[in-house]
């Protein structure tokens, strides 16, 4: 599997995420921040058990990146000082959402609840680690290039100080690394278990045939058509 | 048992990806929910889907048919017992829309949200009045409409999960290639079934089909458009391709009529389509005893509450050869229930246990995706 390709749907998705109305509002101030800041954490809080089970499945070559990366989310790397739950408590709080800490960390838990009880679309663990890494990584590539706009438009339009932003402003500098380490962990995933070009492209084309960020971000606003 | 309140919820729910074939292009839900209550505050949860082109209803028509024509006929009666599927199908009195061939899809939403609650009430599951003849339902996958490429990914797609029998929507230009490039994407493993939702005069279904059989088809759904049934059967001689009738398929009526004409070899049997369980299952014996084979079809773009009626009836047929639906969130942006509906690897979906249809409506999020929310009591 190439890795130009998949970059090209990864910046599709990008690029049809910040074209989106919901991403426009939130740049102009007049985005549902409170709507949007629990959408992100709860898309985000469980992030370390996910990471963690890729690291379960990760290939000799890409299994150091994702160690890398679960000792980041858990804080224990030592350029991280906390854990990124603990980031997306603090932005939550800093929000006035504290109240509804217990109400996301329950849906964060049930999405993953959900993940586990829903019948496998796919036939082996093979297949399942290739799509959830595929979401993962796009995440990282987004990130890495969107998250400073973000902690922009919450800074200016939403009040936010510095402090409440670190898990936006963190993943902006990290991420770049992070999302280049991604695309080359898919190829090594691919190439490892064996995938044909098709095989595995098609699961990409998959697992983003929505897209990916809108679908977390922006809940309600999801709509078929919307271009990637 | 009385009904005593009912509150109809016409749905737009967004698709992840678009869905389109010959007779149009679906971005969003619009099905329309009913959920009734009861004397004791037991609740029940139904769901129809007007489509215009097949039983003649619009949301705007079945919501007012619902609220005009059926509710005030059911509500404030004694309902008869959960168990009897049959005395609750005739509790439902038979009802005209002017401008309508049926108005199915508003007494299919209505009767499903009875027995659901019926059986609620008594905390019996579908399997009590619907006994199941299978553990698994094995469902299709379908390759949508678009171009040539986009019907090829979306095989590919049916093959990563392993999808054993797959429906490709025909009726453009290139038809022949696009089957063809499909049955190439799938390999030879996989049964292909083709759907025309009756874009085809004669001339042209009889040149496609000859050319596409050698390719092993398993069946062509409503080639030609809802017509005299006569050219059905003409067809059904002229080509090696078997025929299955949808849109030519709506009342029990039309039914006795293909089997007379000898004009169909499937019936694909859609609930909400033929007006609820009981005419679904009346629909598909009279396939079944004259040996006419028998597809469960879905609504795109059902939600979880049509879908899991779907799966009782699919387990329950003495026979059924194809069973199609229940795609939950692979099509719907959200789907209304706790638990999932949506298939697995190769289509494979278990039975569902829980009282009634066996799931749990989240009602607030039939409220926010709902464009209209229509309350009814016992007053009308």
């Amino acid at each position: 599997m190439e890795t130009k390709t998949v970059r090209a749907l990864f910046e599709r998705q990008v690029e049809a995420f910040t074209g989106s109305p919901e991403f426009a509002a939130l740049e102009a101030g007049c985005g549902d921040y409170d709507a949007f800041i629990e959408n992100v954490a709860r898309a985000h809080l469980k992030s370390p058990q996910l990471v963690a089970f890729l690291y379960a499945l990760a290939p000799p070559a890409a299994a150091r990146d994702l160690l890398g990366n679960l000792l980041e989310e858990l804080g224990l790397e030592a350029e991280s000082e906390r854990p990124h739950p603990a980031l997306l408590e603090d932005l939550l709080r800093a929000a006035g959402l504290g109240h509804r800490l217990v109400e996301v960390e329950a849906q964060a838990a049930d999405d993953v609840r959900r993940i586990v009880t829903e019948p496998l679309l796919y036939g082996t663990l093979r297949e399942v680690g290739l799509a959830a890494l595929t979401e993962i990584v796009a995440f990282e590539f987004m990130l890495s290039r969107v998250s400073g706009r973000i902690a922009r438009a919450l800074a200016t339009h939403h009040g936010l100080a510095a402090p409440a932003l670190e898990w936006f402003t963190h993943h902006s500098e990290v991420d770049v690394r992070h999302a280049e380490q991604g695309l080359a962990d898919l190829g090594a995933y691919a190439a490892y278990y064996e995938f044909t070009d098709d095989e595995a492209l098609t699961i990409v084309e998959m697992t983003l045939r929505e897209n990916v960020f809108t679908r977390r971000y922006f809940r309600d606003a999801t709509a078929a058509g919307t271009p990637r | 048992m009385r009904l005593v309140g009912a509150t109809l919820y016409a749905l737009r729910i967004p698709f992840v990806e678009a869905f389109s074939h010959s007779a149009t292009e679906r971005r969003w839900s619009d099905s329309v929910v009913v959920r009734v209550r009861d004397d004791a505050g037991t609740e029940g949860f139904g769901e129809g889907t007007p489509r215009p082109y097949v039983t003649g209803e619009t949301v705007e028509t079945m919501l007012e048919h619902l609220g005009r024509d059926l509710w005030p006929r059911v509500a404030g009666r004694d309902l008869p017992p959960a168990g009897h599927l049959a005395g609750l199908a005739t509790f439902l009195p038979e009802t005209y829309l002017a401008g309508a061939l049926a108005p199915n899809a508003a007494r299919a939403a209505l009767e499903l949200a009875m027995l659901d609650c019926a059986l609620r009430r008594v905390g019996r599951p579908m399997a009590s009045v619907l006994p199941p003849r299978r553990t698994r339902v094995t469902y299709s996958g379908v390759v949508t409409a678009g171009s040539v490429e986009r019907a090829v990914q979306h095989a590919r797609r049916m093959r990563a999960i392993g999808m054993r029998h797959v429906k490709v929507k025909v009726g453009f230009d290139d038809d022949v290639a696009r089957v063809t490039a499909v049955r190439e994407a799938l390999g030879p493993g996989v049964t292909l079934r083709l759907d025309a939702n009756g874009a085809w005069t004669f001339e042209r279904a009889v040149a496609v089909l000859d050319a596409v059989a050698p390719l092993g088809i398993a069946a062509v759904e409503q080639p030609l458009p809802r017509g005299p049934v006569d050219d059905l059967a003409r067809l059904r001689q002229a080509t090696p391709v078997p025929v299955m009738v949808d849109e030519s398929l709506v009342t029990e009526a039309d039914a006795d009529a293909l089997i007379e004409a000898k004009a169909a070899d499937f019936f694909n049997v859609r609930i909400s389509k033929c007006g609820g369980l009981a005419r679904s299952l009346a629909i598909a014996a009279r396939g079944s005893a004259v040996g006419v084979g028998v597809q469960v079809g879905s609504q795109v773009g059902e939600t979880a509450i049509l879908s899991a009626a779907g799966r009782h009836l699919a387990a329950a047929l003495p026979e059924v050869t194809f069973v199609e639906g229940s795609f939950g969130t692979l099509l719907l942006a959200e789907d209304v229930s706790v638990e999932s509906v949506r298939f697995g690897h190769r289509g494979e979906a278990p039975l569902l246990t829980g009282p009634g249809l066996g799931i749990r409506v989240v009602e607030e999020r039939l409220r926010r995706r709902a464009i209209t929310v229509r309350e009814l009591s016992t007053e009308g």
